[in-house]
């Protein structure tokens, strides 16, 4: 069956048949569909717009920090007459918008791009076919929560266009300044965030509980749990951590939304002056508990950003070394304690808030165990790569450069995490630079070669190779341009979320100039993202076709369905009798075999 | 864990409350001497003896339920 | 393919899904609640020294009305028996004890909000007063002849408000000092102080509502959090006893199952309030 030649559409629909046909509308089938593929592609596109959205934002502001107070070009005066003068002033980008857009674009990157795209798209469309499941536990469960992470969105985009604008307190939203960052509006744009963010964490909960059900529960026969895609075993892990994070969050929001409305002092000080006169509160509140609260979600956050582009990752290097992946059973093991410590690790962001050297030291010791099981995945990810006959494809030059790029990354963070270090550097150039090291040419390029990957799957085409690896390497080049000159301006100690780009600072002089060479390289690297752009578009149309069902010649179980799979996924019910990795098996008539394929 | 077990659990919060209500009932009547709080401890250890019985019979009453 | 275990368990696990699913989601649950009393724990650590009246620690204590918490105690671990016993009743295939049992679970439900609003009415009529002299007071205000009641939120008086209406003076009816539990009575106190107060004098007037105080604002917000899962869960018991109870004809098993689910989410829900009377009303 894994081998067979594509199904037609026709031919699917008509075996489907058998069950009970129907045929759904369009707005049943595309717009309120509980189909776990057609969920999973309506987060991929909402989630790449908000990726392009997000990133838009940064390019303005890095024109802000390239040319400080001077007027943006073509662009500027069109955002004047769109968001007033208050913001824009003669072209003029103003502080309270510089500050709105770097809230903005956090949020925006880490909670409705990164996450909805790793967790929602991907785990939505690939987990329930790499376990042989029909769907996910809970379809309708599944819909309402693309439809509160679409509201969220809506929310947090509309704060931008009410009196004051969007939230400007950064997207980890300290009180007491985001309390009185806006003291002119009852309702101001910290207000929406708040709310944005609770629909947003009511997704998320809606999708943990399914995801987490679903491969508990629809695992195929034979699926046992070392059989398991180690993506499932990151999807898992993911689950389990945006289920338990987000509560706290979930809490501290709903404090805060209840001091900025109704006046009351969870997050603010007794005897907190604003503007020389003494804020008329109770006081009595604790600025240090939003920071708890928020770096508990905020740690294991993290890991929800990097865990999938792994899993994403290790099945295309397996795919494309063509051989097993070295230690299966080691990432198991330490994606578990990845997700365990996750949750120890959180106040190593709040060193100088001055919670005590005791409390500090816990939080190194265990910041310090955790890089150990991530240098576990990194390294039998690497060593995979060992004496296979690898195919140069793009999913695999991206999955490859994701491997150094994390590696930065995580290398970077130690010195953040080491107390003494940590004081020196906290809150400068050189945070962006480590986190962004992650994210950017982490967790994205993992996303890009998910994308490469299984689109074949999704259109029954490929995507374009030229333009893919023009957009691989444009990518890789530009990246390195951006994020690492930030390590130096770090360590010379330019601070992060100043809106002259730390001219003021006398300092900063000798790394001023590269806030320029940044800011054109961020444009190289987003011309670099069109040939992806048109590629995606050009390829659902008129991309190369896909001769088989398994075009890449893949073990797992989504590779065995018809393509596009049906609803219900499976033609027939499959059966599991081996190991997700069986590349290059000795003795064996193929290079791989597949899950579903009798011993 | 299925609701009889659950339900099990439960009652088990609920008697661990009682015996604290009459311990902290007891205790201040010991300084205060009001009546008030002796009858307070003492209505607490009927409620745990009476959650006591109910937590037995439950069991036997649904003896056939699974645990799981 | 059809999605496999929506009814039955899954042989491995011995689970049905939404089982799994409503674990999950009350695990959730728990941190939420969990993250909301450390904040309770780490404001109350953090407490300044001698802002309430009387009190030499700035937390109030002793505020809440204990009688009425037990009581309410009481009928929340009775809706929870109730709610076992609607199931155990299915399970033996007698739908109307099922139905007796649920609608007596909904009526406790519904009476533990009643005696919770109750409750709240007091706390909002109920007023803390500080003299520029120093003395400290709490009681009940009457401002132009009327008492602020809580139906009308506009009714809320403080200082703020006494100056932006114009109020010279306010009648105030000091509580008797009252023996806090575990100290001893005190009989030769008087009982009602009753005095009119100038404006001019005060420093501080606010009733018991959560801006005035970082107790008042976790209780309330703990209380109500909790307050609106008794609503869900008593919405949806009720849909499951009345509207959705078509089920039982079609598919029996199936809606054993939910009210199971049900009967641990309305669990879950009485627990939480088993953890929260003693530490707010208590402690
Ligand atoms: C195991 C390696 C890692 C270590 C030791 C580490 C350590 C740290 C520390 C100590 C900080 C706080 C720095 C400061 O504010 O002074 C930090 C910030 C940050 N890290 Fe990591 N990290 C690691 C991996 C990751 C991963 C995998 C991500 C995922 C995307 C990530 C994302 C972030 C982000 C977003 C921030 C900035 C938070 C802010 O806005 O303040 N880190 N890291
Ligand atoms: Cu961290």
């Amino acid at each position: 069956m894994a081998n067979a030649k594509t199904t037609s559409h026709g031919t699917s629909a008509d075996q489907a048949h058998d069950h009970h046909h129907y045929e759904p509308g369009f707005w049943s089938k595309y717009i309120f569909s509980t189909d776990h593929k057609v969920i999973g592609i309506q987060y991929g596109i909402t989630a790449l717009v908000f990726l392009l959205f997000g990133f838009i934002l940064m390019l303005l502001m890095r024109q802000q920090l390239a040319k400080p107070n001077q007027p943006i070009p073509v662009i500027g005066p069109i955002l004047e007459k769109v968001l007033g003068t208050d913001m824009v002033n003669s072209g003029v980008m103003q502080a309270d918008l510089y500050n709105a857009f770097g809230a903005m674009h956090g949020t925006i990157m880490v909670f409705l791009a990164i996450v909805p795209l790793a967790f929602g798209a991907f785990g939505n469309f690939v987990t329930p076919l790499q376990i042989g499941a029909p769907d996910m536990a809970f379809p309708r469960l599944n819909m309402a929560s693309y439809w509160f992470y679409f509201l969220g969105g809506v929310v947090m985009l509309s704060s931008f266009f009410i009196p004051g604008g969007a939230a400007k307190s950064g997207w980890t939203s300290y009180s007491p300044l985001a309390s009185i960052a806006d003291m002119a509006h009852w309702v101001d744009g910290q207000t929406l965030w708040l709310i944005g963010m609770v629909l947003l964490i009511s997704s998320s909960l809606l999708g943990a509980v399914n995801f987490i059900t679903t491969i508990i529960q629809l695992r195929a026969r034979g699926m046992s749990w070392m059989r398991l895609p180690f993506f499932v075993w990151a999807q898992l892990v993911t689950g389990f951590l945006l289920l338990l994070a987000f509560p706290p969050l979930e809490a501290a929001g709903i404090m805060q939304l209840v001091d900025n409305l109704f006046g009351t002092s969870f997050f603010l000080p007794t005897g907190l002056v604003v503007n020389g006169s003494q804020l008329p509160v109770s006081g009595g509140g604790s600025p240090l508990l939003w920071q708890h609260l928020f770096w508990f979600l905020g740690h294991p956050e993290v890991y929800v950003l990097i865990l999938p582009a792994m899993g994403i990752v290790c099945e295309i290097i397996a795919n494309n070394t063509r051989k097993p992946i070295w230690g299966y059973r080691s990432l198991v093991y330490s994606v578990l304690c990845v997700g365990f410590l996750s949750f120890i690790v959180w106040a190593h962001h709040m060193y100088l808030t001055g919670m005590g050297t005791k409390i500090s030291t816990f939080f190194q010791t265990t910041t310090m165990m955790i890089s150990i099981p991530s240098v576990i995945i990194l390294t039998a990810l690497f060593i995979s790569l060992w004496g296979g006959s690898i195919r140069m494809n793009t999913p695999m030059l991206f999955a490859l450069a994701f491997l150094p790029m994390f590696g930065i990354g995580g290398l970077t963070g130690l010195p953040l995490g080491l107390n003494a270090t940590d004081i020196y550097l906290h809150d400068s150039y050189y945070v962006i630079g480590h986190f962004h090291y992650v994210v950017a040419p982490g967790t994205i390029f993992g996303l890009f070669a998910g994308i490469y990957y299984w689109f074949p799957k999704a259109t029954g085409r490929f995507m374009n190779e030229t333009l893919g690896k023009i957009h691989f390497w444009g990518s890789l080049l530009f990246m390195n341009l951006v994020f690492a000159p930030m390590f130096i301006q770090g360590m010379k100690g330019m601070s992060r979320r100043m809106y002259d780009g730390g001219a003021t600072y006398a300092g900063n002089a000798s790394v001023l100039g590269l806030n320029t060479f940044i800011s054109h390289a961020a444009i190289g690297l987003a011309v670099f993202q069109i040939p992806f752009i048109i590629n995606f578009f050009m390829s659902i149309r008129s991309g190369k076709k896909i001769s088989s069902d398994n075009p890449w010649e893949a073990t797992t179980l989504e590779w065995s369905t018809p393509t596009p799979p049906p609803h219900g996924n499976f033609i027939k019910e499959p059966v599991v009798y081996r190991g997700p990795y069986e590349y290059s098996v000795p003795g064996a008539a193929k290079d791989f075999s597949p899950q579903d394929q009798q011993a | 864990m299925s609701l009889k077990m659950f339900h099990v659990v439960f009652v088990l919060c609920s008697l661990a409350l009682t015996i604290g209500l009459s311990v902290w009932g007891f205790g201040n009547y010991q300084v205060s001497g009001r009546p008030v709080d002796l009858f307070y401890g003492i209505g607490s250890v009927i409620s745990s003896v009476a959650l006591v019985i109910y937590g037995w019979v439950f069991l036997k009453k649904l003896k056939h339920i699974s645990f799981l | 393919m059809e999605i496999p275990y929506t009814v039955k368990p899954r042989p491995d696990t011995g689970l049905y899904n939404a089982k799994v699913g409503i674990w999950l989601f009350l695990a959730s649950e728990v941190i939420l609640f969990g993250a909301l009393f450390s904040a309770y724990i780490l404001l109350r650590v953090g407490a300044l020294d001698g802002v309430w009246p009387n009190i030499k620690n700035a937390w109030p204590h002793g505020l809440l009305n204990i009688p009425i918490g037990t009581f309410n105690t009481a009928v929340l671990i009775t809706s929870s028996v109730t709610v076992v016993f609607a199931w155990a009743a299915l399970k033996m295939n007698n739908f109307a004890r099922f139905r007796i049992c649920m609608v007596i679970t909904i009526v406790c439900a519904l009476g533990f909000l009643c005696i919770k609003s109750f409750e709240y009415n007091e706390k909002f009529t109920h007023y803390e007063l500080r003299l520029k002299s120093g003395k400290a007071y709490t009681g009940h205000i009457e401002v132009n002849g009327k008492h602020p009641g809580f139906w009308d939120f506009g009714s809320i008086y403080n200082l703020a408000r006494l100056e932006t209406d114009k109020v010279e003076k306010v009648k105030f009816t000091a509580d008797p000092p009252k023996a806090k539990p575990g100290e001893k009575h005190d009989e030769s106190t008087p009982k009602h102080e009753v005095m009119e107060v100038a404006t001019s004098d005060i420093a501080h007037l606010d009733a018991f509502i959560p801006r005035n105080h970082t107790f008042f604002a976790i209780y309330f917000l703990i209380t109500a959090l909790h307050g609106f899962h008794v609503l869900g869960g008593a919405l949806v018991l009720a849909w499951f006893t009345f509207p959705g109870s078509k089920m039982w004809l079609t598919e029996p098993e199936r809606f054993i199952n939910r009210i199971e689910v049900g009967g641990l989410f309305w669990h879950f829900v009485d627990l939480v309030w088993i953890f929260l009377f003693p530490i707010l009303y208590l402690l």
